[in-house]
C-alpha cells in the first residue's frame, strides 16, 4: 500500500489502528507505525489530521522504547544468570545452546 | 528489467551447482582429511564432566611437534603464532605435560597423540583407586579400607581419563599420514635458532564439539526439556548395555523373585574396559582374561553337569559397564532386590568372581575375600556360615588346583577386595564370595584401562607368516595358562555346587576353545569360528561393527536386546554354544519352539546359528542351539529411578556430538587473510555502486535499444 495515495482521514484511521493494536503486546506494530508514519507526522506540510497522527506516532515511539528497555534488561539478566539458575532457566528456555553450561 | 532479472535468476540457478562443485574441489585442494583418528569424548556423572571438546566450528592451531617436556615453552609462552596444535609422541602423553597444557589452554587449540605400534613400559590413564566411591568400602563399612587406604590397586594410574580438558584431544595412528603431518611441520613450522617461522604455516583443525555439559542431571533434564523445542536434540545418553547370564539348569523366566529351596552358586566376570580415547578399549588383561576363563569354565562344566548334576545350580554372569562404577552388577543386584530377576539375593549361595588372571607369570593365583564380613563377629550365623564357606571354598580351591602347576594363595587378612562386582553384592547383602586374581596387592597389569592393554600385554604371540586361520588354531602359551585357570575354576564351581567328587577329574577346560576365543577377542573378531557360532543375519555385525582389535568400551545404553552391543551378543552366542545343546529343530521351529511339546521359550533361549559352511559334507550347516542363556539389562538403576545425582549408583552418561573430524592445511598470515577479505569487500561495494549508477542512468544508457520502462513499474 502506498501511503502517498491515501486520503488523509484514512491515514489517520490506519495510524490509530496500528497504535491501538500495539497494546495487544505487539510492540512491532508500534515500530512499524513509527517508521511508516514518521514522514507524515513530522516532515509533511501541516494538514488537519496531522496533529493526531503526531500524537499516535509519539506514543507508539514511547511504548516501543519502553518495550525495548524492558526486553533488553530481561534478556541481559537472563543470559547472564541462565547457567546459574539451572533448572528454572532450562524450563524458561525455548532452545538451549549446545555444549555450554 | 523484468526479463533482465529473469535472466539473472536463471543464470544464478544454473550456475549454483557448478559453483558448488567447484567449491568442493577447492576444499579438496585446501584441506587434507586426517583418517585413523580417535577422539577423546565428554562423559558426565552426578557431579562432573570429564573428557575433551572443541568449539562448535572446530579448533584450529599451528602444528607444533613436541620433542621433550622442555620444548613446551615455545607453544605455551614464547611462540608468536598462537593458538598451537600440539602433536606429541605417546611417551610424552603424561600427566605433567597435559596439566601444563591445560593450565595455558588459551594458547592451545588442541592436542594430537601419535600412538605407536609398540607399547611404552607402563601407562594407565585410570585412577589409582578404580571405582573408589561405589564399591562396598565406605565410612560405614570398613572405613580403614575405604579409598584404597591399605592397598592402592593401580599405583601407575595417572588419572588423565578423569580430567576435563576444554580443548580437543585426538589420537592418531602411527602411519604414513602421521609421517606426512610431521613432514608438513618440518617443512613449514620448524623453529630455527628461536626465530619465528615464516608463513604459510602448517595448521590442523579438530572438530569434536560436545552437546552435553556440566553434569548428568543437567544433560538428562535438557534431554527432556528439549522435547518442547523447535529443534529437538538429545544431548546425552546413559552408558550401559546388557549383562549376559546363563545357568546350567534353566530358570522359568516368567517366575521372578525369590525361589524357595533354591541356592545358586554364582560365577562372575566383567566384560568391559575403557581407555582415554573413545572406542579403542582393548582390555586384554583387564576384562578379556577373566571372561574368557569363565566362558571356558562354563564350557568345561557342560558335559559333567549333564551326567552328574550338582546339588546347586550354577549361574554364570558377565557384567557390562563395570569400569563406570559397576553399572552391570549394580543393576543385577537391584533387580534381585526388587524381584525383577529369576532369583533374589537370598538364593545366592556364594559368588566366585574371575578378575584379572592373565598375567600370572608362572606364579600363584590369589583368592581375595572381604575382611570385614570375615572378621565381623558381632553378627549372626550367616557370617559364621560365610566363614565356614570361605574355608571350604579355599580348601576346595586348593584341592582343585592339585595337578595344576600353580597354587592358590590368600593375600592376607587385612587387605580389602580389589575393585570387583562382588563389592556390589556385598553392599546389598553379606554374600560369601571370592575374587580370583593374579595379583596379591597392586595389579600386575601395567596398562590398566588403557589402549595398551592389548594382545601384547598378555604375551599373545604367533609365529610369523601365519594366516588368520592358522593363528585361530595355534595353541599359544597364554591360552594354555588360561586353560589351566579355567579348569581350576570349573572344578571349584562344581564342588562348590555340591557335585559328585568322583567326577571332578573329568572336568577339563578345552585349550583349543580358549585359544580361539583369545584370537577372536584380541586380534580379529571376524573369523570363521565366531562366524559359525552366530546367526546368519548377524554375520555383517562381525565384519562391520567390530574393529581390529575389537573395542570393549561399554557405549550408550539401548532399550532392546536386539540392539545390544555386538560384543555382548557375541558373548551371548558363545556362552549359548559352549553351554547349550544342538537340537534338530528346523529354522522355523527354532523361531517358534513353543509350538512343540517339549520346548519352552520360558525355560530356554533358542538360537539359530550358522555352523561351519559345509563344503565336504562332514561339517555342519546351520542348526538350532538350545541354551539357558539370556541378556539382562545393564542400565544403572539411577536412570530408572530418575536419581541423576545418585551416590549409590553409576550416573555416567556420554555426550552426543554432531561429527568428529580432523584435517590439516596451510594457513596464510593474518595480514594476508585480512587483505584478501578487504579486497573482496571493496570489489563487492564498487560493483554495487556501479550497478546503482547504471540503473539510475538506464534511460540514458539504454534508450535507443529498448522500449521506455513500463508505467506500472
Amino acid at each position: 500500500m502506498n501511503l502517498e495515495r491515501l486520503p488523509n482521514n484514512e491515514k489517520l484511521s490506519l495510524c490509530r489502528k496500528y497504535y491501538l493494536g500495539g497494546f495487544a503486546f505487539l510492540p512491532f506494530l508500534w515500530l512499524v507505525n513509527v517508521v511508516w508514519f514518521f514522514k507524515e507526522a513530522f516532515l509533511k506540510p501541516a494538514y488537519t489530521e496531522q496533529l493526531q497522527i503526531k500524537t499516535y506516532v509519539k506514543r507508539s515511539g514511547l511504548g516501543l522504547l519502553l518495550w525495548v528497555a524492558v526486553l533488553t534488561t530481561w534478556i541481559t539478566i537472563f543470559q547472564h544468570f541462565r547457567a546459574e539458575w539451572g533448572v528454572v532457566a532450562d524450563y524458561l528456555s525455548f532452545t538451549i545452546p549446545l555444549g555450554i553450561p | 528489467f523484468i526479463s533482465d532479472c529473469y535472466f539473472h535468476c536463471i543464470s544464478l540457478l544454473t550456475l549454483a551447482p557448478v559453483y558448488y562443485v567447484n567449491s568442493n574441489s577447492v576444499a579438496q585442494k585446501i584441506y587434507v582429511e586426517v583418517n585413523n583418528t580417535v577422539p577423546c569424548v565428554r562423559l558426565l556423572n552426578a557431579t562432573h564432566q570429564i573428557g575433551c571438546q572443541s568449539s562448535i566450528s572446530g579448533d584450529t592451531g599451528v602444528i607444533h611437534v613436541l620433542e621433550s617436556e622442555a620444548d613446551l615453552e615455545w607453544p605455551l609462552t614464547k611462540g608468536p603464532n598462537p593458538p598451537y596444535m600440539i602433536l606429541l609422541e605417546s611417551h610424552l602423553f603424561t600427566r605433567s605435560i597435559m596439566m601444563k597444557i591445560k593450565k595455558e589452554s588459551s594458547r592451545i587449540a588442541g592436542v594430537t597423540v601419535v600412538v605407536p605400534n609398540t607399547s611404552p613400559s607402563e601407562f594407565s590413564p585410570h585412577t589409582t583407586c578404580p571405582n573408589e566411591n561405589t564399591g562396598v568400602y565406605s565410612d560405614t563399612y570398613g572405613p580403614h579400607l575405604a579409598h584404597c587406604n591399605t592397598t592402592v590397586w593401580n599405583p601407575l594410574g595417572n588419572g588423565l581419563s578423569y580430567e576435563e580438558f576444554d580443548f580437543p584431544v585426538f589420537s592418531l595412528k602411527e602411519d604414513k599420514q602421521a609421517e606426512a603431518i610431521k613432514q608438513c611441520y618440518y617443512d613449514h613450522n620448524r623453529v630455527v635458532n628461536g626465530s619465528a617461522p615464516q608463513y604459510p604455516l602448517c595448521a590442523m583443525q579438530l572438530f569434536s564439539h560436545m552437546f552435553a555439559v556440566t553434569d548428568t542431571a543437567t544433560c538428562m533434564r535438557r534431554n527432556d526439556v528439549i522435547n518442547f523445542s523447535i529443534n529437538p536434540e538429545m544431548v546425552c545418553d546413559p552408558l550401559g548395555d546388557f549383562n549376559v547370564w546363563g545357568s546350567i539348569r534353566p530358570y522359568n523366566r516368567s517366575q521372578l523373585g525369590h525361589r524357595d529351596n533354591e541356592s545358586v552358586v554364582m560365577a562372575a566376570a566383567r566384560l568391559d574396559s575403557r581407555a582415554f580415547f573413545w572406542d579403542v578399549s582393548t582390555g586384554a588383561e583387564g576384562s578379556i582374561s577373566g571372561f574368557v576363563t569363565l566362558l571356558a569354565a562354563a564350557h568345561a562344566l557342560r558335559d559333567v553337569t549333564q551326567v552328574a548334576p550338582p546339588t546347586h545350580n550354577i549361574l554364570f554372569a558377565f557384567f557390562q559397564g563395570e569400569a563406570f562404577d559397576y553399572i552391570g552388577s549394580s543393576r543385577m543386584v537391584y533387580d534381585m532386590q526388587n524381584g525383577k530377576f529369576v532369583i533374589d539375593l537370598d538364593n545366592v549361595h556364594s559368588l566366585l568372581e574371575i578378575g584379572q588372571v592373565g598375567l600370572r607369570n608362572g606364579s600363584d593365583l590369589f583368592l581375595h575375600s572381604d575382611p570385614v564380613s570375615r572378621m565381623n563377629d558381632t553378627v549372626n550365623d550367616q557370617v559364621r556360615e560365610h566363614e565356614r564357606y570361605r574355608c571350604s571354598l579355599i580348601h576346595r580351591h586348593h584341592s582343585s588346583a592339585t595337578g595344576a602347576n600353580f597354587s592358590l594363595v590368600e593375600p592376607g587378612v587385612s587387605q580389602p577386595l580389589p575393585p570387583s562386582s562382588l563389592q556390589r553384592f556385598l553392599r546389598a547383602q553379606n554374600i560369601p564370595g571370592i575374587v580370583l586374581a593374579d595379583h596379591r596387592a597392586a595389579f600386575n597389569n601395567k596398562y590398566y584401562e588403557s589402549y595398551y592393554d592389548n594382545a601384547d600385554n598378555l604375551n599373545l604371540r604367533y609365529p610369523p607368516n601365519m594366516t588368520a586361520e592358522e593363528q585361530l588354531e595355534f595353541l599359544t602359551d597364554t591360552a594354555m595358562a588360561l586353560t589351566e585357570v579355567a579348569t581350576v575354576v570349573a572344578r571349584a564351581l562344581y564342588k562348590q555346587a555340591g557335585g559328585d567328587g568322583t567326577q571332578v577329574d573329568n572336568i577339563k577346560a578345552d585349550s583349543k576353545t580358549v585359544t580361539q576365543m583369545l584370537f577372536g577377542f584380541l586380534v580379529q573378531a571376524n573369523n570363521s569360528w565366531f562366524q559359525a557360532l552366530i546367526p546368519p543375519e548377524l554375520k555383517d555385525m562381525l565384519s562391520l561393527l567390530l574393529l581390529i582389535p575389537p573395542d570393549f568400551y561399554v557405549g550408550v545404553a539401548s532399550s532392546s536386546p536386539a540392539k545390544a552391543k555386538p560384543l555382548t551378543r557375541l558373548v551371548q552366542f558363545l556362552l549359548a554354544n559352549l553351554t547349550g545343546t544342538a537340537t534338530n529343530l528346523t529354522q522355523d521351529q527354532c523361531q517358534k519352539p513353543d509350538d512343540l511339546p517339549d520346548e519352552s521359550v520360558q525355560m530356554y533361549s533358542y538360537l539359530w546359528v550358522q555352523g561351519t559352511v559345509p563344503h565336504n559334507g562332514t561339517e555342519k550347516g546351520p542348526f538350532c542351539v538350545r541354551a539357558s542363556v539370556r541378556l539382562s539389562q545393564a542400565l544403572s538403576p539411577a536412570f530408572d529411578l530418575g536419581e541423576y545425582a545418585s551416590r549409590n549408583y553409576s550416573t555416567w552418561t556420554e555426550s552426543r556430538w554432531k561429527f568428529i573430524k580432523a584435517r590439516i592445511f596451510l594457513v596464510a598470515s593474518r595480514d594476508l587473510e585480512m587483505l584478501t577479505l578487504g579486497v573482496g569487500v571493496a570489489v563487492l561495494f564498487s560493483s554495487l555502486l556501479v550497478t546503482y549508477f547504471i540503473s539510475t542512468k538506464a534511460d540514458v544508457l539504454f534508450s535507443s535499444a529498448r522500449e521506455p520502462a513500463s508505467a506500472a513499474y
